[in-house]
């Protein structure tokens, strides 16, 4: 097994992902009109609402995570979904490729998609509404990293249960990350849930990651270092995740549901 | 011994034992249902078994799948691929997944499988036939040492189901690799495969060249007589007759030696009608899928 060869294997999802964006106009409607007209739609409730600037940001960053973090998890999703709408699946998995190709290949595409997303609606918010939300660059990438890797939790999760549920779970492309978001404080700080979902968003690394960025714009954490707990989380969680990915693979392969996704 | 349950059908496969020879055309045939796919699915890793042992090139299909992997592949008759990446990109997102770097290997399959002018062309844009090409070029994009064509020209029009099978002949006969087929087209079977097992309800019910097919079912010959009015039921087999069906004024009969039985066959018949017609031929693979399908 050379290195070479496993990177090959892994840029081969990026590729497929990459090509089919191009050619598909309903993935660019993904990545630029939803997140810049939520943006707006956002921004305009915000200037009714009269708030202050570092609210404003409090709303955008929400706002902006929320976008990068539904292209970013989709892309992760779409390396099952578009071999289950093509019935092709086997053909993918008939190939000697690893669980971690597919995921990390697919999520490398997803991080390029969330970039793109997140730099027109950073640029979008200075110029629509004159909030920047500018913090330094090194600080900025920790910040986006976590939000990736929120995606690719988000993504494994939908994976999982596509396998588990065929069909019927490709919902949760489309509604995972707005749960989390929901918990994870989109608009508000988690300290005003209820107790117990505050627990469930303490233990989701996005809602670190959205209380580090807004640190910096003068509101408090829960935790003292939300950069370092986000990240702990982060990796956790995806190692646990990634060997339940497994099993649904490996419980899909039992069960004849990679043969019945091809039919 | 393989045997696999699935929860949508009863039993897929019962104790299935089956040695398949290196470098030669494998054919799986029988009905729809019988358990063809399932097995081909087992040996490509694609699926479990519940219980025995499955080697493929001498690896366990279940702890050592990823080598198998690299060493097979498997086309199936329903030509499905990424709807909107062209050829060139179908095959090269193939290529990429076996780690293959060098594109010329993807350029090469284009013209081998007679696709260079659908090269920039959309799957979903392709005929079924050129789709058919494809999904058999991406079999072949590992260089395998096995592969697995699951009904290749299924629903094919015959002048392109024919070239397809030349086209594989020639690739098997060119890498040295073995195949393994399932078809529901005796006559594919026949022209493609060196030894043949049939699998029925599960289970494999002959196995062998199709000389040895015959041997075992101990019909060689079927003779077709066409008479000028229908037979009575109660018309008397002599020895040798291992089979009769009729079809109105037809009666075809499956014996052991056409020379030897021929006369006292048509001695009998001509006591009920006129005879118009007689036909000897060598069983096939048809008529032998035909009984071992009862």
């Amino acid at each position: 097994m050379s290195l070479l060869s496993e990177i090959y294997k892994t840029l081969g999802f990026t590729y497929r992902n990459f090509m089919i964006t191009k050619r598909n106009f309903f993935t660019i409607f993904e990545t630029l009109f939803w997140p810049v007209l939520g943006l707006i739609s956002v921004g305009l409730m915000s200037i009714y609402l009269d708030l202050e600037e570092r609210y404003f940001a409090f709303i955008l960053v929400g706002a902006i995570t929320l976008s990068i973090l539904q292209v970013s998890q989709l892309d992760v999703a779409y390396v099952l979904l578009f071999d289950i709408w093509s019935k092709s699946l086997k053909y993918t998995l008939v190939s000697p490729i690893s669980g971690w190709n597919m995921i990390l290949g697919s999520w490398l595409f997803g991080i390029a998609r969330g970039l793109i997303a997140f730099f027109i609606l950073f640029l979008s918010s200075k110029a629509i509404f004159n909030v920047s939300l500018l913090i330094s660059f090194p600080e900025l990438i920790l910040f986006l990293f976590g939000v990736f890797l929120s995606a690719k939790i988000i993504g494994i999760i939908t994976c999982s249960l596509l396998l588990i549920f065929g069909y019927r779970a490709e919902i949760f492309a489309w509604t995972l990350s707005a749960i989390f978001m929901l918990i994870c404080g989109i608009y508000y700080p988690v300290s005003l849930l209820p107790e117990a979902i505050r627990v469930i968003s303490y233990s989701i690394p996005l809602t670190h990651f959205l209380e580090y960025y807004r640190s910096f714009f003068g509101f408090e954490t829960s935790f003292p270092d939300p950069l370092a707990t986000g990240y702990f989380l982060s990796f956790a969680e995806i190692s646990l995740l990634f060997l339940f990915y497994l099993w649904a693979l490996d419980r899909a392969r039992k069960r004849g549901t990679i043969t019945q996704f091809s039919e | 011994m393989i045997y696999k349950s699935l929860r949508s059908e009863k039993v897929a496969l019962k104790g299935v034992n089956l040695k398949i020879p290196k470098g030669k055309i494998y054919g799986l045939l029988g009905p729809n249902g019988a358990g063809k796919t399932t097995l081909i699915s087992i040996m490509a890793t694609l699926l479990k078994q519940t219980r025995g042992k499955v080697e493929v090139l001498g690896f366990d299909s279940i702890k050592e799948a990823r080598e198998i992997r690299k060493r097979i592949n498997i086309a199936s008759g329903n030509p499905n691929l990424i709807w909107s990446l062209t050829v060139y990109e179908n095959l090269r997102y193939y290529a990429m997944l076996y780690g293959i770097r060098d594109r010329s290997v993807v350029e090469r399959l284009i013209d081998t499988f007679e696709l260079r002018e659908f090269r920039d062309v959309e799957f979903n844009r392709l005929s079924t036939g050129n789709k058919q090409k494809l999904i058999l070029a991406r079999a072949f994009v590992n260089d395998p040492e096995l592969v697995f064509l699951d009904e290749p020209t299924k629903g094919l029009d015959p002048p392109v189901a024919k070239r397809l099978r030349e086209k594989i002949l020639e690739m098997q006969k060119d890498l040295g690799i073995s195949i393994v087929l399932t078809t529901h087209y005796m006559s594919e079977a026949e022209m493609m495969c060196e030894r043949v097992a049939f699998i029925n309800r599960g289970e494999i019910v002959a196995e062998g060249t199709k000389k040895e097919l015959k041997g075992l079912l101990k019909m060689r010959d079927k003779i077709t007589i066409e008479t000028d009015s229908e037979i009575p039921h109660q018309i008397s087999l002599p020895d040798g007759v291992y089979m009769m069906e009729r079809d109105g004024k037809s009666l075809s009969f499956y014996v052991d030696d056409a020379e030897k039985r021929l006369w006292e066959i048509a001695s009998e018949v001509a006591k009920f009608g006129r005879i118009k017609n007689i036909a000897v031929k060598e069983v096939d693979l048809e008529d032998i899928f035909n009984e071992l399908a009862k």
